[in-house]
């Protein structure tokens, strides 16, 4: 008995140690997540990534079916900011393995279903809008193309 | 700190569930089976006692035989265990198998299915005189613990998700000697906590039943009595009878 105690302290300690020798990076276990073009989510990265399914509930049953007219996050938008290039310096489409979704959804083993019927890549334009300026910059555009109306 | 109690937690588990397991099984396969009961009607070929073992393992069949309903939720259980096992392989490799993606979806119904059967079993024990009767509190036990790891995962899934690639890097660096940060989330931190339990408690549990039914005499041997002699290892090992003794016959 006090030899099987002995053992275990033992392990506890080399396993301890271990973990001091671990803890300066992050993982290579972990998947390399792109970096995305325009400004951060306000609600965080640890938040978008446990609950972006939710926020992403199709408009089928937000807008249409449960009647909500201001539905903040769009798919498109997300498909903007994360777009990621492929070697031609082009975005790549969802059946490229570096595409931004695959990413993770490889790693966890998640299926992906918006893309059976939506684009994986982003619209021109509105990467334009949403990386060319930053934040206040935007702002300050939305502001004066009103004014100017 | 919570991160490197639960890695300890799971490497003394894995020790406890591979040593205790195999020492069980040695056990099992040391004990002697100095009788031929096989119980009837019992296949009279190797090929045979295959068959039935095949039939035993994957459909139950003594126990559909002997009580139709318990085998419905055990069915239930079994499979729906099976299936959320298979789903959770995700976490332990990567690239993950092809065939496991495939079952990810099926997976999810599982885990309900899994519960619904556990509860039945339950609801056996506590509503069905006579089970009640004859059970122990570690056959609550098991039910409660089972559950309980069921109803934290599905928890997990429906009510309050939680970052499974942190999940699945902390398994991964487990098997490769690192560790990694666990997310401190309430219900991952109970749903390991009893895994690791029910780990740690399987070699001394009722859940032997598992390898132990491949040591069952009475399913294991072949009814072939009537054409081989069976001699059982240490009666082969006598020496033969002195000559002085006369058969009965003689008499």
């Amino acid at each position: 008995m006090k030899r099987l105690f002995a053992t275990f302290l033992l392990l506890i300690g080399l396993i301890g140690s271990m973990a001091q020798a671990g803890e300066d990076a992050t993982s290579s276990l972990y998947p390399v997540i792109p970096k995305a073009a325009g400004a951060p989510h306000p609600e965080g990265n640890d938040f978008m990534r446990i609950n972006h399914k939710n926020l992403l509930k199709h408009d089928r049953d937000l807008t249409m079916r449960l009647g909500d007219r201001e539905v903040k996050y769009s798919l498109k938008e997300c498909i903007a900011c994360h777009a990621v290039n492929g070697p031609d310096a082009q975005p790549v489409s969802v059946k490229s393995e570096k595409h931004f979704c695959r990413v993770c959804h490889d790693y966890a083993a998640v299926k992906v279903d918006c893309f059976q019927c939506h684009n994986s890549k982003p619209d021109p334009d509105l990467v334009k809008q949403l990386t060319m300026l930053p934040v206040k910059d935007r702002e300050l555009a939305e502001y004066l193309e009103g004014a100017s109306q | 700190m919570l991160s490197t109690l639960y890695a300890v937690l799971f490497y003394v588990a894995t020790i406890l569930l591979i040593v205790g397991t195999g020492m069980k099984v040695l056990k099992y396969a040391k004990t002697p089976a100095p009788l031929k009961i096989p119980v009837s009607p019992a296949p009279r070929t190797k090929k045979g006692v295959v068959l039935r073992m095949g039939r035993e393992v994957t459909l139950f069949q003594s126990l559909f035989k002997s009580n139709r309903w318990i085998w419905i939720f055990a069915i239930l259980f079994h499979y729906g265990m099976l299936l959320v096992l298979l789903r959770h392989l995700r976490y332990f490799t990567q690239p993950v198998w092809w065939w496991v993606e495939l079952v990810q979806p099926f997976g999810v119904y599982a885990g309900f299915i899994m519960v619904a059967g556990l509860a039945g079993l339950l609801f056996r024990r506590i509503f069905v005189n006579r089970i009640r009767y004859i059970s122990s509190p570690s056959d609550y036990l098991m039910l409660l613990l089972i559950i309980g790891i069921g109803v934290t995962g599905l928890g997990m899934k429906f009510l309050m998700p939680v970052d499974i690639l942190a999940v699945k890097t902390f398994f991964l660096g487990l098997m490769r000697f690192e560790i990694n940060p666990l997310p401190m989330h309430f219900g991952l931190l109970l749903h390991l906590g009893l895994v690791a339990i029910l780990m740690i408690i399987f070699p001394i549990s009722k859940l032997m039943h598992a390898p132990g039914l491949f040591f069952a005499p009475s399913r294991t041997q072949v009814d072939n009595a009537r054409e081989f002699r069976h001699l059982s290892a240490w009666a082969a090992q006598l020496p033969p009878l002195p000559e002085a003794i006369p058969d009965a016959e003689e008499k």
